[in-house]
C-alpha cells in the first residue's frame, strides 16, 4: 500500500514520467539494434547544443514567456566564435565574446519585452530574424571556418577521466540551472511568475526583472551552446541555428514543462530532451528513410505530451495531499483560463 | 444633425484599434513614395500585392484562431500538402473542381484534426500543430520523394495563381482574398458564432460556465484556419508552377507576424480581419521597399526583424495616445 503511493507520488513529479520513457525507448532500440554501445559518447555530443537550448527555452516558458529566437542566437554565437577565432583572437577570449553575445541578444529580447511591452512572440521572433540575419551578412552567406585552436577543439572532442569534456560543461551548467530555480529565491519567483504574473506583482515581486533575468539566462544558454556547437561542427554555416528552437521548445514541452507557465524544471526538458534526440538518432541508426522522420517525429511528440499528462493526473488523483506535488494545481493548457 | 452624426463617426474611427495599423501603413507608404520614384505606381502596388495574397489568406485564418486563444504553427505545411494534392491530382487529369473540391476537404480535415488534439485530447495548441506540420510536411516528402512536383500547369492553374488575369488587372487570388475578408469578417462581427468566438478566446472558463460548448467553438476556428490554408495552398500551385516538398516552410511565422501586427493577441479574444489584411499589406510593402532600395539579400532579415519591431512600436504607441486622449474626453464629461 505504502509502495503504491511513493509510486503514484513520485509519477506525478514534473520528468519522472518521461524520463521513465526515455529509459524505455532507449532499452528498446538497444534491443532492436545493440546500437548504443560504441556510439553513446557520440550521440550525446551531438546532442548537446540542442540539450542547452532546450533548458534555455525551458528557464523563460516556466517564467510565462516564449523564446523563439535562441536558435538562430545560437548559431549566431558559434559564427561570432569561429570568425575571432579565424582572425586570429586567443581562444579565451572568443570564448567568451561568443557567450556574450548570447547574453546580449537575452539582454536584447527581455528588453523588448520588459521595458518596451513588446509581446514577447514577436520580440523573439524579431531577433530571430536579426541575429540569423547578422549570421548571414558574417558568413557572407557561404561558411565561417578555419579556427586552429587546440583548446577550443578539445572543449567538445577533449576527454577527461575517458568521458568527453563538453557533457561536463553542459552537465554543469543544467546542474547549475537546476539548482538555480529550484533552490533559490530567484528561482522560486520564477515560478511564481509563470504562475500568475498578475499574483506575483501583488505579492512585492519585480516581475519585469525576474523577466529579464528568465531571457538573459536562456541567451546565456544559448550563447554556451553556440560555442560548443562551433567547436564540434568546425565550421559555421550561414543558415546555422534555424529551426533548432522549435526542436528546444517541442524538448522541454514533452519534458512536462507547461507552456502555460511555471511548470517544469531544467532537468525534466533534459529528459525530454533527451527522448527526441534518442529517437530521431535510433531511427536513423536502424536505417529508417529520413523522409518518414517528420512524421515519426511529429508522433514523437504527440505520444509524449499525452504520456506525461495522462500519467500526471492519475499520480495526483492518487497520491494523497502532497504540498510540493500540489503546489501547482493539476492543469492543462486545454483548460487554461 | 449630420455634423454631429459625422462627428460622431469621427471619433468612433479615431478610437478604433485599427487605427495604429493604418498610421503605420501611411507612414511607411507615404516615406516610401517620397524617397523611391517607381514605388508610388499601380505596376508595383499590384506587382507587391499579388506576391501577398496568399499569405493574406494565411493571417486571417491564422486571426480566427488567435482569437479563440490558439495557435496554428500548422498551416504553412498544410498549404504546402494542398498546394501538393492540387498538382497530383492535376496531373493525373482530374478536373478542376474535383481537384479545387479534395484540397479544401484536405485543409478542412487537417483543422479538424488540429481542433479534436487540442480539445479531446487536451494537448497545448503550440504542440497539437506543431506535430500536425511535422505530419503535413512528413506526407508531402513521402509523395515527392525529395523532387518537385512538375508538369500540372495549365491555362486555368496560371489564372488560379494570379499569373494570368482574368479580366485586366483583376486576379483569382485578389478576389479570393476579398471575397473571404469579407465572409470571414461578417462572420465574425454578425453571427454568434463570431460572438462565441471572442468570449472563449476571452475566458474559456466563463464561457464554458455560462453553457457554450467551448470545443465545437475551438474546433470550429481550427477548420475555418485549416480551409483558408487550403486555399492559399491552391493559389501558391498556380503561383509556384512546382510544388517542392519544403514549399510551405516559414510561412506560418509570416501568418501570426501579420496578424500581430494586426492587432491580434496571442493571448485569444482580440484581433480584427482588417487588421490581418493590412498587416500583412505593412509586411509586403516593406519587404517591396528593401527591394527597391537595392538592399542586398543577404541584409534582408535583419530588416524584416526591425520592421516588425517597428510596427508592433508604433501600433503600441498610437493605441496609448488613443487611450490618454479619451480616457481625458471621457472625465470631461
Amino acid at each position: 500500500m505504502r509502495f503504491k503511493n511513493y509510486f503514484f507520488r513520485s509519477v506525478s513529479i514534473t520528468g519522472v514520467p518521461i524520463f521513465g520513457l526515455l529509459i524505455f525507448t532507449v532499452a528498446i532500440f538497444q534491443f532492436v539494434v545493440p546500437i548504443f554501445n560504441g556510439t553513446v559518447a557520440d550521440y550525446i555530443t551531438n546532442l548537446v547544443p540542442v540539450l542547452l537550448l532546450t533548458v534555455g527555452a525551458a528557464i523563460v516558458i516556466i517564467g510565462g514567456s516564449i523564446d523563439l529566437s535562441i536558435g538562430t542566437v545560437c548559431g549566431l554565437s558559434a559564427g561570432i566564435t569561429m570568425w575571432t577565432l579565424a582572425s586570429g583572437l586567443p581562444a579565451a577570449l572568443s570564448i567568451l565574446l561568443g557567450v556574450a553575445t548570447g547574453a546580449f541578444f537575452g539582454l536584447l529580447n527581455g528588453f523588448l519585452v520588459t521595458k518596451l511591452r513588446v509581446n514577447d512572440f514577436i520580440a523573439t521572433l524579431a531577433t530571430l530574424n536579426i541575429s540569423g540575419g547578422l549570421l548571414i551578412v558574417l558568413s557572407q552567406a557561404t561558411e565561417l571556418y578555419g579556427a586552429e585552436s587546440e583548446f577550443f577543439t578539445s572543449l567538445v572532442y577533449g576527454r577527461f577521466l575517458g568521458i568527453p569534456t563538453s557533457f561536463f560543461i553542459a552537465g554543469g551548467l543544467i546542474l547549475l540551472m537546476q539548482f538555480l530555480l529550484l533552490k533559490t529565491i530567484l528561482g522560486r519567483r520564477i515560478f511564481a511568475m509563470g504562475n500568475s504574473g498578475a499574483a506575483a506583482n501583488v505579492a512585492g515581486i519585480n516581475i519585469r526583472n525576474v523577466k529579464l533575468a528568465t531571457f538573459i539566462l536562456s541567451g546565456t544558454l544559448a550563447g554556451c551552446a553556440g560555442v560548443l556547437l562551433a567547436s564540434r561542427l568546425g565550421g559555421v554555416q550561414a543558415f546555422l541555428g534555424l529551426g533548432y528552437e522549435f526542436t528546444a521548445i517541442a524538448g522541454a514541452v514533452v519534458g512536462g514543462v507547461s507552456l502555460a507557465g511555471g511548470r517544469g524544471s531544467p532537468a525534466a526538458a533534459l529528459a525530454g530532451g533527451l527522448f527526441i534526440g534518442t529517437l530521431t538518432q535510433g531511427l536513423q541508426l536502424i536505417g529508417v528513410e529520413p523522409v518518414f522522420f517528420g512524421i515519426v517525429s511529429g508522433l514523437a511528440l504527440i505520444i509524449g505530451v499525452i504520456f506525461d499528462q495522462k500519467i500526471q493526473d492519475i499520480g495526483q488523483l492518487r497520491s494523497r495531499f502532497d504540498s510540493r506535488v500540489l503546489a501547482q494545481p493539476p492543469r492543462r493548457q486545454g483548460d487554461r483560463g | 444633425m449630420a455634423n454631429q452624426r459625422l462627428n460622431i463617426l469621427v471619433k468612433k474611427f479615431l478610437s478604433d484599434s485599427i487605427l495604429g495599423v493604418i498610421v503605420l501603413l501611411l507612414l511607411v507608404g507615404g516615406v516610401a513614395s517620397f524617397t523611391i520614384e517607381v514605388f508610388f505606381t499601380l505596376q508595383n502596388f499590384t506587382n507587391f500585392l499579388s506576391g501577398s495574397y496568399f499569405v493574406m489568406l494565411l493571417a486571417m485564418g491564422m486571426t480566427v484562431v488567435l482569437i479563440s486563444g490558439g495557435i496554428d504553427l500548422s498551416i504553412g505545411a498544410v498549404m504546402a500538402l494542398c498546394a501538393g494534392i492540387v498538382a497530383k491530382l492535376a496531373l493525373q487529369g482530374n478536373s478542376v473542381p474535383v481537384v479545387i473540391f479534395c484540397a479544401l476537404a484536405v485543409g478542412a480535415f487537417v483543422g479538424c484534426l488540429n481542433g479534436l488534439l487540442v480539445t479531446v485530447i487536451g494537448l497545448p495548441d503550440f504542440i497539437a500543430t506543431l506535430a500536425m506540420s511535422a505530419f503535413a510536411t512528413g506526407i508531402l516528402f513521402i509523395w515527392t520523394r525529395g523532387t518537385p512536383i512538375v508538369g500540372y500547369m495549365n491555362e486555368t492553374y496560371k489564372q488560379l495563381g494570379g499569373l494570368a488575369p482574368i479580366y485586366r488587372d483583376i486576379t483569382v487570388p485578389m478576389v479570393t482574398a476579398i471575397v473571404v475578408a469579407i465572409a470571414l469578417g461578417a462572420l465574425l462581427k454578425t453571427t454568434k458564432f463570431g460572438v462565441h468566438l471572442f468570449s472563449v478566446g476571452s475566458n474559456r472558463l466563463a464561457t464554458r460556465q455560462s453553457g457554450i460548448n467551448v470545443s465545437k467553438i475551438r474546433i470550429l476556428a481550427y477548420v475555418i484556419s485549416g480551409i483558408c490554408a487550403a486555399l492559399s495552398g491552391i493559389i501558391m500551385a498556380g503561383r509556384n508552377t512546382t510544388v517542392p516538398p519544403d514549399l510551405g516552410a516559414g510561412y506560418e511565422v509570416l501568418a501570426i507576424a501579420a496578424a500581430l501586427i494586426g492587432g491580434a493577441s496571442l493571448m485569444g479574444g482580440r484581433g480584427r480581419i482588417l487588421g490581418a489584411v493590412l498587416g500583412e499589406v505593412i509586411l509586403a510593402m516593406a519587404i517591396n521597399i528593401i527591394n527597391l532600395l537595392g538592399v542586398p539579400s543577404s541584409y534582408q532579415k535583419i530588416f524584416i526583424g526591425g520592421i516588425l519591431l517597428l510596427a508592433v512600436l508604433v501600433n503600441q504607441l498610437v493605441i496609448s495616445l488613443q487611450k490618454k486622449v479619451f480616457s481625458r474626453d471621457n472625465d470631461k464629461k
